[in-house]
C-alpha cells in the first residue's frame, strides 16, 4: 500500500475517534465484537479445553490427571513416528507435484496460447469440486475390476493382471498423491500465474534485445519475479498438505497396513475408533505446536502481516 | 534448453518452434489429465449400469443416456435431505463468515490501535491451522453442550475454517478503498452508519463477493467437520451420506456418480459465472 494512502488512513481514524458523533463507538463494537467473539468461542476456548484434556487419562469416563504422561507415551511409541514420516512423505509429494503442474502450466498459459483462457477456466473447476466427488471418480479410475485405467494397462500389455492401487502397499501412497495433486495443483497455478501477469512486458524485450535466450530470460527475470510466491506455495500449500484429513481418509482410510495413516488420519483413528481423547487430543496438541513453529518461522522470513498492518 | 548461449546445433527457427510444440503438448497433456475424470463421471452419472458394464468392459461412448441414475438415488437414499443440510449449514455459514470478515475488515482498516499486527498474525495462524486438529477440540466442547447434531454447531465449525481468510481477503481489499469517498460523504453531512450503508458497502461489493465465494466452497466441500460434528443419518450433509453410499448393497457405480454429478453443480456454475471474483481471492492467497 503506498505511504500516502497510508498516512491519510491513519488520519482519518483518529479524526474519526475525535469527532465521535452518531454512534462512532457503536460502530466500533460492531466492527469487533463479531471478530473478537467467534476467535473466543471456536478457537480460544476449544484449544484451550483440548490442551487441558491432553493432560488427563481418560478425560472423559474417569479423569486422571497425567501431566504430560500422554505425550510421554505418544512420542515414546515408534509408531509415532512412522505416522510422522507418512505426513511428510505426503506433504513434500504433493505439494513438489503441485507445485511442478502449476509452474508448468501458469508459463505455459502466460505466453497466451489459443484456448488459454478455456484453460484456465478448466483449472478452476477441480479445486473447487468436493473433495468426496474428486474420491470418487478417482476410486473408480484406479479400480482393479472395472477401472479404466487398470484396463488400459491390461490392453496395453504393461501389466499383467489388474492393481487394487488403493489397497496395495507399494501403490496406495501414490494413488493417494495423485489423486490430491489433481485437486491441489491448481492452487499453485492461480498464485503464480497472477504473479507471472504483474511482470512488466518491457523487461523481456529488453532481454530479447540485448540478445539473451528463454532460458536466460526465465533465469534472470522470471524466477527472481517468482521466487517469493514459489516458497509462499511451499510453505502454506505443505502445511495444509501436512495437516490433511479428508482425502487420505476417504480414499485409504490409513490403509493397508496403516501404509498411509498420517498423523491427522491418527488423531481421526485415536479420538473416533479407539474413543481415547487424552491420546488424541495430545497428538493434536503435538501438531498445533509443530504448525505454531512453522508460523514462527513464516512471520520471521516473510513478515506476512506487514501487507496489512 | 539445448543451448543457452544462442549460437548451438539447432537454428533460432527451429528452437522457436520446437519450444511452441513444448508448450502445447503441456498443455494438451494436462487438460487430458483434468477432463478425463470430470468425464468419466459426467458419463457414468447419465446412463444406466447396463449400458456402462456390458459387454464386461466399461463402455464410455454414452448412446444412451438415461435418468434411471438420478430415479433411484431419490426413490431409495435420503439424498435429498442430506442436501438440505448442506445447503443449511453451508449458506448459513457463507453469511456468518463474510458478515464477520466485512465488520473486522472495515474496523482493522479505519480505526487506529495498537496490536494490530498481532491482531494480524493471529488471524493468519487460524488461516494456516488445521480443520482435523481444530475438529477434536470442538468435538469436545460440542459434546460437553450437548450440541451435536445440530445445524448450528456445524455452522459455527465450517465459519471456524473459512472466517480467517474472509477476514485477511476483507481486510486487505478495505485498505484498497480510498478513505476520500468516505470523507466526502461525513462532509456533507451523512452518518457514520448511513456512510456505511450507501458508500462503504456498495463499493466493497467485489471484496464480500469473492470472500463469500470461499466461504461457500469451504463449506459445501467440507467433509471433516461434519463427519465429526453430525453422527445421526438424517443430520448428515451431502458428502458424509454420499461417502457411505459405495458401502451399500443396493448403491452401485452409476449413482455413485450420479449424486457426485449433483454436488458438483455448484462448484460448476461458480466456475462459469463468477471466477473473476474467484481469482481476485487467489491473489491475496487462496484457501485450503
Amino acid at each position: 500500500m503506498s505511504t500516502a494512502l497510508k498516512s491519510r488512513l491513519a488520519a482519518a481514524g483518529s479524526a474519526l475517534r475525535e469527532r465521535d458523533v452518531d454512534g462512532t463507538t457503536l460502530l466500533l463494537a460492531a466492527c469487533f465484537v463479531p471478530m473478537l467473539a467467534f476467535f473466543v468461542v471456536v478457537w480460544v476456548i476449544p484449544i484451550v479445553y483440548a490442551l487441558g484434556m491432553s493432560l488427563f487419562a481418560s478425560p472423559v469416563r474417569n479423569p486422571e490427571f497425567v501431566g504430560l504422561g500422554n505425550y510421554a507415551e505418544l512420542l515414546g511409541n515408534g509408531a509415532f513416528w512412522g505416522f510422522l514420516w507418512n505426513s511428510v512423505v505426503y506433504a513434500v509429494a504433493t505439494t513438489g507435484l503441485s507445485l511442478i503442474i502449476g509452474l508448468g502450466l501458469a508459463l505455459v498459459i502466460n505466453q497466451r496460447i489459443r484456448g488459454g483462457d478455456a484453460l484456465r477456466t478448466l483449472m478452476i473447476f477441480p479445486y473447487l469440486l468436493p473433495t468426496l466427488v474428486v474420491i470418487f471418480m478417482w476410486k473408480f479410475i484406479l479400480d482393479p475390476n472395472i477401472g479404466i485405467l487398470n484396463q488400459f494397462l491390461v490392453d496395453a500389455g504393461l501389466i499383467d493382471k489388474p492393481i487394487a492401487f488403493f489397497s496395495t502397499l507399494e501403490f496406495a501412497m501414490p494413488a493417494v498423491v495423485v489423486t490430491s495433486v489433481w485437486k491441489f495443483a491448481s492452487f499453485a497455478f492461480f498464485i503464480l500465474l497472477a504473479r507471472l501477469q504483474a511482470i512488466d512486458p518491457d523487461l523481456y524485450e529488453r532481454a530479447r534485445v540485448e540478445g539473451a535466450t528463454t532460458w536466460q530470460a526465465f533465469r534472470d527475470i522470471t524466477f527472481p519475479h517468482l521466487r517469493g510466491a514459489i516458497l509462499i506455495i511451499l510453505l502454506v500449500r505443505g502445511i495444509w498438505m501436512f495437516n490433511k484429513f479428508d482425502i487420505i481418509y476417504l480414499s485409504t482410510r490409513g490403509g493397508p497396513l496403516q501404509q498411509t495413516t498420517t498423523l491427522p488420519i491418527r488423531v481421526y483413528q485415536l479420538a473416533f475408533s479407539e474413543v481415547n481423547f487424552g491420546m488424541a487430543t495430545a497428538l493434536a496438541g503435538v501438531m498445533f505446536f509443530l504448525l505454531a513453529g512453522v508460523a514462527v518461522v513464516y512471520f520471521r522470513a516473510f513478515a506476512p502481516e506487514k501487507e496489512v498492518a | 534448453m539445448a543451448t543457452s548461449s544462442g549460437r548451438g546445433l539447432v537454428s533460432h527457427d527451429t528452437q522457436k518452434r520446437l519450444q511452441r510444440i513444448a508448450v502445447y503438448l503441456t498443455a494438451l497433456l494436462i487438460s487430458v489429465f483434468t477432463i478425463i475424470p470430470v468425464y468419466v463421471m459426467v458419463v457414468i452419472a447419465i446412463q444406466s449400469p447396463a449400458t456402462t458394464f456390458a459387454g464386461g468392459r466399461v463402455n464410455l461412448l454414452p448412446t444412451e443416456p438415461s435418468l434411471r441414475n438420478f430415479l433411484v438415488l431419490l426413490g431409495s437414499t435420503d439424498t435429498v435431505r442430506y442436501f438440505v443440510n448442506s445447503l443449511v449449514v453451508t449458506l448459513g455459514s457463507t453469511v456468518l463468515s463474510t458478515t464477520i470478515a466485512v465488520a473486522a475488515g472495515y474496523g482493522l482498516t479505519r480505526f487506529d490501535f495498537t496490536g494490530k499486527s498481532l491482531a494480524a498474525r493471529a488471524v493468519l495462524f487460524s488461516y494456516m491451522f488445521s480443520p482435523i486438529v481444530l475438529a477434536i477440540p470442538l468435538y469436545v466442547v460440542f459434546s460437553t453442550l450437548g450440541l451435536l447434531n445440530s445445524h448450528f454447531a456445524l455452522t459455527l465449525a465450517l465459519t471456524a475454517i473459512s472466517a480467517p481468510f474472509c477476514i485477511w481477503l476483507m481486510w486487505q481489499y478495505f485498505q484498497t478503498v480510498p478513505i476520500a469517498l468516505e470523507e466526502s460523504a461525513w462532509v456533507r453531512g451523512a452518518s457514520r452508519w448511513r456512510t456505511v450503508r450507501d458508500v462503504v458497502l456498495p463499493v466493497a461489493r467485489p471484496g464480500y463477493i469473492s470472500a463469500a465465494i470461499f466461504a461457500f466452497a469451504v463449506a459445501w466441500n467440507d467433509f471433516t467437520m461434519a463427519r465429526v460434528v453430525m453422527s445421526r443419518d438424517e443430520m448428515y450433509t451431502i458428502t458424509v451420506g454420499a461417502s457411505l453410499f459405495l458401502d451399500r448393497v443396493s448403491i452401485g457405480w452409476g449413482e455413485t456418480m450420479a449424486v457426485s454429478l449433483l454436488i458438483s453443480i455448484p462448484p460448476f456454475l461458480i466456475t462459469l459465472f463468477l471466477q473473476r471474483y474467484l481469482l481476485q481471492g487467489f491473489s491475496v492467497g487462496g484457501l485450503e
